[in-house]
């Protein structure tokens, strides 16, 4: 345990570093958010009425996107400079390189909500700072992560790579996209906790599942 | 297209015959719904083709496992050949439901759970077929095919579970407000039926799909071999 | 210390690259494994290694049998193949400073910093590997495969990518290991500097070792001679079907 503990740790550090380093991903999702809730402003007629309830919409569609260039690049540094090998000849196991990355995939989401969120409020001059709210999107980030991990680890070893992450993980990441939604939108509307409770359950169901069905089956994605 | 192997050459007329009975069930037997009229009487096929639709992605999924398990080519024949079928009947519940839907709700799409998660379902099929398209490599392309089967299977309930929370129109038959559709023991009957039927036929085509996918992958590794000559001729271009 | 492998067979697919292969190694007597493209060499390798898994055969160390599932038996093994398991944003040192945590080498500093200098990386060891040059990253990539310690040294075309300089470097660094009574395997295509230091020469052939020639007092021409014989004449190579 304290292995598996001791090599996360490792391999989390070495891809912040990596990434901090290179701010390639970074900058390019945080640009691709703010354009996105740019395309929003002209798509959508935000009244004070529906303002809530799209507002959780918005952003989850903003962060659901942006998410895939981060996820892309996850794995891109083991693909191309072969360091998978070194990996699994290193590591106890290989669910710690899957949780690994599941987790810095999950700090990277959280990066971007925290950017998101405050971005949103300025723009639409509507106050999204609420603890609920940051609950619920770091539940769905989490399940974000979960499964776009998982998925990733597979499409960087394809020919198509990028293409075919979206339209592998969107999906099985359903469930996620309605239960943050609707749990957003009932906190940002001032519903009660038992209203949107079972949206939060069910986020939480869903991040067990995924994250326990991903540790068992990782193995398979690095080697035979 | 008949094969010489007796079982499969029996069970494809056994269930060809199945699927006309049912048919004519439908026609003659079922009687007219009293609130739906007619076009309820496609709901029947609607019903099967999208209970093979699940089933067929279980399979998939179970082959998925026992791949992973035992690592021998046919479970991913077998999961490959699954997911087409799957999609096929998919595709047959999806439109069998359209047509069932517009006369009755005035609407080609309804926003309804079980549809929802059915397109979702047949979304994550084609997304498999596209995962093996981008994967040249037979065990690599069997391994990832089996993960996402797996991965894809069990965002199933979820998936379903989320839609329902969310809103519900589509009648519901058994159990919870059966208000919708009045059924008699003679429909009751006629389900039963083309449920059999259409799961029948789904062995079949699945069965020899599995088989000319075990060819193709023959022929596949086959043309491996051939370009693999001394000095790089390719006979076979 | 003694490494050897029995019986062992892998197939891809319906192509068997390995049939029933058996060799055998010591510490202090590097072994070069020549053999045409595509007979299995880097196969043979990953076998070893434990990054793949034989379809059947069995492979000792010491009269152990090898099971890579084990911590202990994984950390045995140190790899440099073709691709150079880099982190292109860190910087040499922290290369090694990760793969050592990794392995829990417990090396501190000072040490890391040794084993840079020793590939001759000394000053280049605070600059990120994005901007070495080939040479630099091979010789990075060794000493990062000797960072612990393991007994067998496996090595995929180490000569590919480095000029004059950077091959004596390799010879002499590999000299000093094997002197050490480490085990090691190379493959390479480069006679002229594999003989400066290999104990014998094995040939890999339709999955194979089909032969062998001790590397004493045995002039380059001879052995250039030999390695010809067989790797021209042998007829087409075929996978042979499973």
């Amino acid at each position: 345990m304290k292995n598996w503990l001791h090599g996360i740790r490792t391999l989390v550090w070495k891809d912040l570093v990596q990434e901090w380093r290179s701010k390639d991903m970074l900058t390019a999702m945080f640009a691709f958010a703010i354009l996105t809730l740019f395309i929003f402003n002209y798509a959508i007629e935000l009244s004070p009425v529906n303002r809530a309830e799209i507002a959780a919409g918005i952003i989850w569609v903003v962060i659901v996107f942006a998410g895939t260039l981060g996820l892309n690049r996850s794995f891109t540094a083991e693909q191309d400079q072969g360091c998978f090998d070194a990996l699994v000849m290193a590591v106890p196991d290989l669910s710690v390189i899957y949780l690994a990355k599941l987790l810095t995939n999950f700090l990277v989401m959280l990066f971007l909500t925290v950017l998101v969120i405050p971005v949103y409020s300025l723009l639409y001059n509507q106050s999204l700072f609420s603890l609920p709210l940051l609950g619920v999107l770091v539940l769905g980030a989490w399940g974000y992560a979960a499964a776009g991990t998982l998925i990733a680890g597979m499409t960087v070893q394809t020919r198509m790579r990028d293409l075919l992450l979206p339209i592998l993980l969107f999906p099985i990441l359903m469930p996620v996209n309605m239960a943050v939604v609707k749990a957003a939108g009932g906190i940002l509307a001032g519903a009660a906790w038992q209203d949107y409770s079972l949206w939060v359950a069910l986020l939480g169901v869903y991040g067990i599942i995924v994250t326990v069905i991903s540790i068992l089956v990782f193995e398979y994605v690095i080697r035979e | 297209m008949l094969s010489e192997n007796k079982p499969l050459k029996l069970l494809f007329f056994l269930s060809v015959g199945l699927i006309l009975a049912a048919f004519a069930m439908v026609l003659f037997y079922a009687p007219v719904e009293q609130t739906m009229g007619l076009v309820q009487k496609v709901f029947y096929f609607h019903m099967s083709a999208a209970w093979v639709g699940m089933l067929a992605f279980l399979v998939a999924a179970v082959c998925g496992v026992l791949y992973l398990a035992k690592k021998e080519l046919v479970y991913d024949a077998a999961a490959f050949s699954a997911v087409e079928m799957g999609l096929l009947f998919t595709a047959i519940a999806t439109f069998t439901g359209m047509i069932w839907a517009e006369p009755i709700w005035n609407t080609w799409w309804t926003w309804d759970p079980r549809l929802t998660t059915m397109t979702i379902m047949a979304f994550t099929y084609i997304a498999y077929l596209l995962l093996r398209r981008g994967i040249d490599e037979p065990v690599k392309r069997a391994r990832f095919g089996a993960i996402y089967a797996i991965i894809g299977f069990a965002s199933v309930p979820l998936t379903f579970f989320s839609s329902r929370l969310l809103r519900t129109i589509h009648p519901t038959i058994f159990g919870g407000n059966s208000g919708d559709m009045a059924l008699t023991l003679q429909m009751y009957q006629t389900m039963a039926a083309s449920l059999v039927a259409f799961t029948l036929l789904f062995a079949v085509l699945l069965w020899y799909r599995a088989r000319l996918a075990g060819e193709q992958a023959l022929l596949e590794a086959l043309r491996a071999e051939q370009t693999e000559d001394e000095f790089g001729e390719v006979e076979n271009g | 210390m003694r490494l050897e492998a029995h019986d062992i067979s892998k197939s891809f697919g319906s192509s068997r690259v390995l049939d029933g292969l058996a060799i055998s190694l010591e510490g202090g007597q590097m072994v070069c494994l020549l053999g045409r493209n595509g007979a299995g060499k880097t196969t043979l390798l990953r076998v070893l290694s434990g990054l793949l898994r034989p379809s059947a055969g069995e492979m000792r160390l010491d009269g152990e049998i090898l099971d890579f599932a084990d911590d202990h038996n994984r950390q045995a093994v140190g790899l440099v193949m073709h691709q150079p398991y880099l982190y292109e944003h860190l910087t040499g040192l922290e290369n090694l400073r990760f793969y050592s945590r990794l392995y829990q080498t417990g090396l501190e500093q000072k040490e890391l910093v040794s084993h840079l200098s020793r590939v001759g990386l000394g000053k280049s060891g605070q600059k990120p590997v994005r901007g070495y040059s080939r040479g630099m990253k091979q010789r990075l990539t060794l000493a990062r495969a000797l960072l612990h310690d393991p007994k067998i040294l496996l090595l995929d075309e180490p000569y590919t990518g480095l000029d004059l300089s950077g091959s004596q470097l390799l010879n002499k660094l590999l000299l000093e290991e094997q002197e050490q009574g480490r085990l090691i395997l190379a493959t390479t295509h480069e006679l002229t500097y594999a003989h400066q230091i290999a104990k014998r020469f094995d040939l890999l052939s339709r999955g194979k070792i089909a032969e062998s020639i001790q590397n004493e007092d045995l002039p380059l021409q001879e052995l250039e001679a030999w390695a010809a014989r067989f790797l021209d004449s042998q007829p087409s190579k075929k996978a042979v079907p499973v």
